[in-house]
């Protein structure tokens, strides 16, 4: 090392090497549409439900709504460009919400069918897996709101156990709102604040 | 006095270096998104990533998605201990500059 100017390239070549890992693992993927939309999903399977008392409506609105997310997501991630390229703590993430919906799906109509299933058990095991699923992500990524919508559906499982079958269904109704509508209204104000900014900075 | 460590040459080069940089916070990336990413043309960034498939640092796989070719790069386990020697050996560098 002799002089100042090769100092100075070795420190271009450091931050060049940070500028860049960070630049590969920023995220311009959006999912704050996905909380809004289960969210709505499960206010529509609710009022089905209510209304027709059919049984298998919740399951045939979560199988339509997997369906149209699923859509939804690969023709966002199939825009051109340049497609963004995954990373592993995205696939990590991605992980945790499918193995969730799939419990779900397997559990709750084996509830159903062994007739063990109640508005309370319903509520607990929803909240709870929700609970689950949010607060591992909201760790993986070290998102505070996140984590606080796991703590409220954690609480609202928890609530579900107690009281009656109404008031069950309000302690549901209200962790969506908070959970689902509310907290994803902010992700999406979040990441189209981080989209802006990234424009800045490109 | 302690050696200086060398600079892995194949790595050195500014592009070349920012590839293996965006490559290892990723599981793949397509060439498209690479040269976005850079800001290099076609020919340069191609004859880059040339340069470090030959080394073994980054692996290759040409695909066809809905008809339209799709060139794919991912970090080798080569590319990812190269890039983490040579960020080793440029500390190390600059902390015996700093002790100068």
């Amino acid at each position: 090392m002799n002089t100042n100017a090769e100092e100075q390239e070795l420190k271009d070549r450091l931050s060049l090497i940070e500028s860049m890992i960070a630049e590969g693992r920023r995220t311009t993927e959006s999912w704050g549409w996905t909380f809004v939309f289960w969210g709505v999903a499960y206010y529509v399977a609710i009022i089905w439900t209510a209304v027709t008392h059919w049984p298998w409506a919740w399951l045939v609105t979560m199988a339509a709504a997997w369906v149209v997310c699923m859509a939804i997501i690969q023709r966002k991630q199939k825009s051109p460009p340049e497609r963004r390229p995954g990373t592993t703590i995205g696939r990590a993430i991605f992980s945790i919400w499918c193995a969730m919906g799939v419990s779900l799906t397997l559990l709750l109509p084996a509830l159903g069918f062994s007739g063990r299933f109640n508005q309370h058990v319903f509520v607990a095991v929803v909240a709870a897996m929700l609970g689950g699923a949010n607060g591992a992500s909201g760790m993986i990524i070290r998102w505070k709101a996140q984590i606080a919508s796991a703590i409220v559906w954690w609480v609202a499982a928890v609530a579900a156990c107690f009281g009656s079958d109404d008031q069950a269904t309000v302690v549901f109704l209200v962790a969506i709102f908070l959970c689902q509508i509310v907290f994803g209204g902010y992700a999406m104000l979040w990441e189209a604040r981080m989209r802006r900014l990234g424009a800045v900075n490109a | 006095m302690p050696e200086l460590p060398e600079l892995n040459p194949v790595i050195h080069g500014k592009l070349r270096l920012a590839l293996l940089s965006l490559l290892i916070g990723v599981e793949e990336a397509e060439f498209t998104w690479l040269r976005s990413k850079t800001n290099s043309t076609d020919g340069n960034l191609g004859a880059q990533l040339l340069k470090l498939e030959e080394a073994g640092y980054v692996a290759v796989e040409k695909k066809f998605v809905q008809r339209k070719p799709q060139t794919l790069y991912r970090m080798t386990d080569a590319g990812r201990a190269a890039l983490t020697e040579y960020v080793q050996a440029l500390k190390q560098l600059l902390g015996g500059a700093m002790e100068a």
